[in-house]
């Protein structure tokens, strides 16, 4: 191939990464009812249709970590790991274990300070997975606060997939924090292979473009409305 | 260096291209091509500019404003070039620059969107995305980056986001004009806006205490594909190797292939457009 063809100034070009965190609850109580197999069964689905809508579209890398949260935090898949061909490892609950979604979110807040992501990094997407409601729950202000005064925290796309009735919708809506953005719950196994995926692609879409969360509802409502996006809708401060 | 060598190099010969792709996400959801670039010779110089249209629906006519805004640019560039040449100090060209060209860029870039309005007023369709506090120019919403070279000056200024990088002879890039934390990927300054004067920013350069080698100017479809962070310094020292071993004249060739590829989806997706002034080595003259 002729020299002009493939010589370009700079440390070469990739499409923008698209940062997509998965908080997943482990406490004692995943263990009732096949929830934490149903969770990894779920979450192990997601990621290949992640995968095809990343080959679909013509922006975005997507790439993933995941944090594990029960009496405390830590991280499951701790670098970016891109999702095209990842395979997920299952997690497993911790026994007895409790509901400290505030570590988590401190977890997250760190990975999201100023300087963490790339400058041309895409709006960061989070997805929370929980059964039940936090144990810690001035703990989960003070996270939640923490998450919130990072820029990025604060500009994310948060969603959050209940597991059962048992979950609290009220904590789960401030982690979401826009009152037209459903809580979405699963009951069955299949219904969150179905919400994750649902939920995960309607993140993606959002996190390329400038849309309010309004936009996020509706597409979560009605996902056939779903498509393809302006890749810089961006307008004016 | 004296005035004099100043001058000579401030008119010697500059290889200058642009180049404007749409990006492969723009043809993929249908939307139209919203960056624009150009350049034109002014008394003892060059000006170039490059513009980046809103990707927003709230700016739908965005396409034509980032056409307009280049030619604003560079329209009032020529227009002031003998009083931008006249500064005699940085400080003073800077003075000058937010009392007179920024105020004459917006002008004409205001007075063109309107005289657009008149020959093709807005449809029902278009109506409907029109917010009820929005002005007139908010349909036209775009950014604008401007190069003005004079024979001691070199002016850089900004509106919104995307990258102008600096080259000096020995391949160091900077980027000189300020940052905004305003812009966070997803919301930018604009033309459009009411307090549009006040969220240019400038820089100035002095040729004489400061060569200069080459002069990039990219909407942001063109630096969000670069993958090294910051990636100016490496695409700066490359940039100069390769004028260095092929000649400006090639490099100028090239750029329309390096703005596809940051166009592709292998790179942004977005929309990218570059203007790239760059001076020939000692001894070199043009093909």
């Amino acid at each position: 191939m002729p020299e002009s063809v493939t010589i370009m100034p700079g440390g070469g070009i990739s499409r923008r990464p698209l940062h997509f965190f998965i908080l997943a609850d482990c406490s004692g109580s995943m263990k009732t009812d096949g929830r934490m197999q149903a969770l990894n069964f779920a979450i192990a689905s997601m990621l290949p249709q992640l995968a095809a809508w990343e080959r679909e579209q013509e922006q975005a890398q997507v790439l993933i970590r995941a944090i594990a949260f029960a009496d405390r935090a830590s991280w499951h898949i701790a670098e970016p790991l891109p999702v095209a061909g990842a395979r997920w490892k299952p997690l497993h609950h911790v026994e007895k274990g409790l509901t400290h979604m505030g570590a988590a979110f401190r977890l997250l807040a760190d990975a999201l300070q100023p300087g963490r992501l790339e400058t041309r990094a895409l709006r960061p997407a989070v997805l929370l997975i929980t059964d039940g409601r936090p144990t810690d729950p001035a703990e989960f202000d003070a996270g939640l606060r923490v998450l919130f005064a990072a820029p990025a925290g604060r500009a994310a796309i948060r969603l959050a997939v209940a597991i059962g009735r048992s979950a609290s919708s009220e904590y789960l809506s401030r982690f979401v924090d826009d009152p037209a953005v459903p809580v979405l719950v699963a009951d069955s196994a299949e219904e969150i292979v179905l919400q994750l995926t649902t939920a995960s692609l309607a993140m993606s879409r959002l996190s390329e473009v400038g849309a309010d969360r309004g936009d996020i509802a509706g597409r979560l409502i009605q996902p056939s409305l779903a498509g393809a996006r302006a890749p810089d809708d961006d307008t004016i401060v | 260096m004296s005035v004099e060598q100043a001058a000579r190099d401030a008119s010697r010969d500059w290889q200058v291209s642009t180049a404007v792709v749409r990006g492969a996400a723009h043809e993929l959801t249908g939307l139209p091509l919203q960056d624009a670039a150009g350049y034109r010779e002014i008394s003892g110089g060059l000006a170039l500019a490059v513009a980046d249209g809103h990707g927003n629906q709230r700016h739908f006519r965005s396409a034509r404003g980032s056409e307009l805004a280049v030619r604003a640019g560079l329209g009032a560039a020529a227009e002031l070039a003998a009083t931008l040449a006249a500064s005699q100090q940085p400080a003073d060209l800077i003075v000058a620059t937010r009392a007179k060209l920024v105020p004459a860029l917006l002008h004409r870039w205001q007075r063109a969107v309107q005289e657009d309005l008149a020959e093709r007023p807005l449809e029902a369709g278009e109506l409907r995305l029109v917010q009820r506090e929005d002005q007139v120019t908010v349909p036209y919403g775009s950014t604008l980056l401007l190069a003005v070279l004079t024979s001691h000056w070199l002016l850089l200024g900004q509106i919104g986001d995307g990258d102008i990088v600096v080259v000096g002879p020995d391949g160091t890039a900077t980027a000189p004009v300020p940052g905004d934390p305003l812009l966070d990927g997803q919301r930018t300054t604009s033309l459009c806006q009411a307090d549009a004067a006040d969220s240019f920013r400038l820089a100035a350069a002095d040729l004489g205490s400061g060569p200069v080698a080459a002069v990039l100017l990219a909407t942001d479809g063109f630096g969000n594909a670069q993958t090294a962070e910051p990636w100016y310094p490496l695409f700066g020292a490359d940039l100069l190797r390769l004028s260095q071993q092929h000649g400006p004249d090639w490099i100028r060739a090239q750029l329309p292939g390096w703005v596809a590829r940051c166009a592709s989806a292998e790179g942004s997706g977005d929309d990218a457009a570059a203007a790239l002034m760059i001076a020939g080595p000692p001894g070199w003259s043009p093909s």
